[in-house]
């Protein structure tokens, strides 16, 4: 509890690595945004090549079915892997000042959300002219979904921040993980293409849940199951108190391993 | 008394890898590789701090102090024992933590600041001060890489020292910046010490320590060796680091007195002894003119006597080139004579490193007649207590004749090396003392 509230005490410390990501990124307004936004952009472009032209599965509007699941599984693999260097690379800081170092994988998720609620935005941009349209009624769960995803993105990244700074090339291993993970997860497919033998793979991917619950909102504009929102938010909660553990234990050690 | 800070039995090693592997992939493969020595830093410490004093931690390099003031600042953690703080810490280990080049002053105020735990609201009370005690409000907007070093620690310092910590840590770094801001540095500690702020402070000059503190801990080899008033402490501290000296002066003594040992085996030259009659003052004269003398140089003379050897000794009759101050100094002058005359004249005297005279003597000015008796012989000359303030110096040994003209004459015969108890300014110690009514 004590660790928490001096945690909030560093609210402006947060904010101010939040506001400095940020700038960086969109560094030149306009073009800044696109640039951070072109990666989504090419996945998108190019799935929908494969999967509703040359593999035609059948998926009414694919465009949009993933379009609404891509955004928010960017956010959640750029955190745990980019966000897995966020200690290591301030070391001159970690080494040389006290800080609560939780400070440094909450800015990075953070800053990542932020990039998310932008995509967001283009997304509903794309909903809208494209005439597909949104439910309001279903929307008022979004930022319940949003809120769940970002606890579960931040127990991953506490945790993938922390073993790094032991384990440097967890960095790249990472990378390959997050990739195979988005294969994993109902990304590019729907839950029910899934054939039976393989559905416990589903259940026990903790995106799953987030995943679909995405995509009820947005695509299919309807209310997303209870089971699947409860599901979601007790994982959320779970990561966050696992990673939250992990990285307490291991942080002790930050100053001396880097 | 409110304990603030309360250190029980605190220890840290740090492991020393021979070749560490910090990827998965080598540790996985290579897990032999991941050797280590275990190196004790710091051995079972305790001590406590009150609110509102100022401790010295005193000690020489790699002793412990700065890991005892990272353990304090919750960089590190120890390995056993307890860290009791209450309040909040400022450091100024490292100043200007998060500065950034292209950002102005006034933005790395903000996240320097913020780096300290201070909110927004907090930043903006302090703003003024911060800026005020900086004395940088023109170039507050540029950015910071367009600062001086000297600016940027300005800054840096200003942020630190407005945190309005309650316990305030320092390390030497204090020693950038130019003199004047130093000064404003440390009286804006005094001023916070009398607020009731506690400081700890980090050093390894006993000036620095017996001048701001009132407490001081000697941590020598991760031990704690004493813990008390800054004066006692500081001064116990000054005894052992000069014996320490001594030690290290005496050792390179005496590697040099082997080498040099090697070096006259090697290069020894016969001299054969003339013992034809006495030369008239004449004689000696066109003798002096034919040899041209060169008094420029370091060693010259008629070499009718030679000084075979000048042994300088301590006070325990050892043989040595380091002295202490209010020792016994002790020269041995060692001669061979190739020519006899009627009468020697030996002499000595110290010179500072620029060839400044600092005391100069010989056996005529002390009415001393030395006569030619037999062919070789030793002079000895003592000063019973050296008074000589810390220093090297260099010894002039000679033998002139009684017109002063000279024989064997060495400006610099060796350097002579001096630790000094006594701090005082200048070649001499003169015994003193300060009367206050």
């Amino acid at each position: 509890m004590k660790a928490l509230r001096e945690l909030y005490d560093y609210r402006e410390m947060i904010s101010g690595l939040v506001r400095r990501d940020l700038r960086g990124r969109y560094k030149g307004s306009v073009l800044g945004f696109l640039w951070t936004f072109i990666n989504p952009l090419l996945q998108l472009l190019v799935y929908t090549m494969v999967f509703s032209v040359i593999m035609k599965n059948g998926i009414e509007k694919y465009y949009i079915f993933l379009f609404v699941a891509l955004v928010p599984w960017m956010f959640f693999s750029t955190s745990i892997a980019g966000g897995s260097t966020s200690v290591l690379h301030s070391e001159s800081m970690v080494k040389k000042i006290y800080f609560p170092r939780e400070v440094l994988p909450i800015s990075y998720v953070t800053s990542s959300f932020v990039n998310m609620i932008l995509c967001l935005l283009v997304v509903f941009a794309v909903l809208i002219i494209s005439g597909f349209g949104v439910s309001l009624k279903a929307l008022l769960f979004l930022p319940i979904v949003m809120i769940v995803e970002y606890l579960l993105a931040l127990g991953f990244t506490l945790m993938s921040s922390a073993l790094t700074v032991y384990f440097r090339d967890l960095a790249y291993i990472l990378n390959i993980v997050t990739m195979a993970w988005q294969y994993l997860t109902p990304v590019i497919y729907s839950v029910d293409q899934v054939p039976d033998e393989f559905k416990w793979v589903m259940q026990w991917n903790p995106m799953t849940s987030v995943i679909v619950a995405y995509r009820d909102i947005l695509y299919y504009k309807q209310v997303p199951h209870m089971s699947t929102l409860i599901m979601a938010t007790v994982l959320g909660i779970f990561f966050v108190v696992i990673g939250y553990i992990v990285f307490r234990a291991l942080q002790k050690g930050f100053a001396e391993e880097m | 008394m409110d304990t603030i800070i309360d250190v029980k039995n605190v220890s840290k090693s740090f492991k020393v890898y021979m070749d560490k592997g910090n990827q998965l992939k080598e540790r996985a493969l290579f897990w032999k590789r991941n050797r280590y020595e275990e190196r004790q830093v710091l051995k079972d410490i305790s001590f406590q701090v009150e609110r509102g004093e100022a401790l010295g931690l005193i000690g020489k390099n790699g002793c412990g102090k700065s890991t005892t003031l990272k353990l304090l600042s919750k960089i590190i953690y120890p390995d056993s024992g307890n860290i009791e703080i209450k309040g909040r810490v400022s450091s100024l280990l490292e100043l200007g933590a998060g500065f950034h080049p292209d950002m102005s002053g006034r933005e790395n105020i903000y996240t320097n600041a913020s780096i300290y735990g201070l909110t927004k609201k907090e930043i903006d009370e302090r703003m003024d001060d911060i800026v005020a005690f900086s004395e940088l409000e023109e170039f507050l907007d540029n950015p910071v890489r367009t600062y001086s070093s000297g600016m940027y620690m300005r800054l840096a310092f200003s942020v630190a020292i407005n945190v309005d910590a309650d316990i305030l840590l320092v390390d030497e770094i204090l020693a950038v910046g130019d003199s004047n801001f130093q000064k404003k540095c440390y009286s804006r500690m005094k001023e916070l010490k009398t607020e009731g702020v506690t400081i700890i402070l980090v050093t390894h000059s006993g000036e620095t320590i017996s001048k701001f503190c009132n407490k001081a801990i000697w941590i020598n080899e991760g031990e704690i060796l004493a813990d008390g008033p800054a004066k006692d402490v500081v001064a116990q501290y000054q005894q052992y680091m000069d014996d320490q000296q001594m030690q290290q002066l005496l050792k390179e003594e005496k590697r040099q007195k082997l080498l040099k040992k090697e070096q006259d085996e090697k290069f020894q030259k016969e001299y054969a002894v003339d013992t034809s009659g006495i030369p008239t003052p004449d004689e000696i004269r066109k003798a002096l003119a034919e040899a041209r003398i060169d008094i420029t140089q370091n060693h010259f003379g008629l070499e009718y006597i030679q000084i075979e050897d000048a042994v300088i000794k301590n006070g325990k009759g050892e043989e040595t080139t380091v002295f202490k101050n209010g020792d016994s100094f002790e020269l041995e002058i060692y001669y061979k004579v190739n020519r006899p005359l009627e009468q020697y004249v030996f002499g000595m005297g110290f010179y500072t490193q620029d060839k400044e005279w600092i005391f100069g003597n010989n056996t005529q000015i002390d009415r001393i007649e030395i006569p030619h008796t037999k062919m070789n012989g030793v002079v000895k000359f003592r000063i019973p207590n050296l008074p000589l303030l810390e220093g090297t110096y260099l010894l002039n040994v000679s033998i002139v004749n009684e017109d002063g003209v000279p024989l064997d004459f060495y400006h610099c015969y060796c350097k002579i090396q001096v630790v000094s108890s006594d701090r005082s300014i200048g070649v001499c110690s003169i015994p003193h003392e300060w009367i206050v009514e």
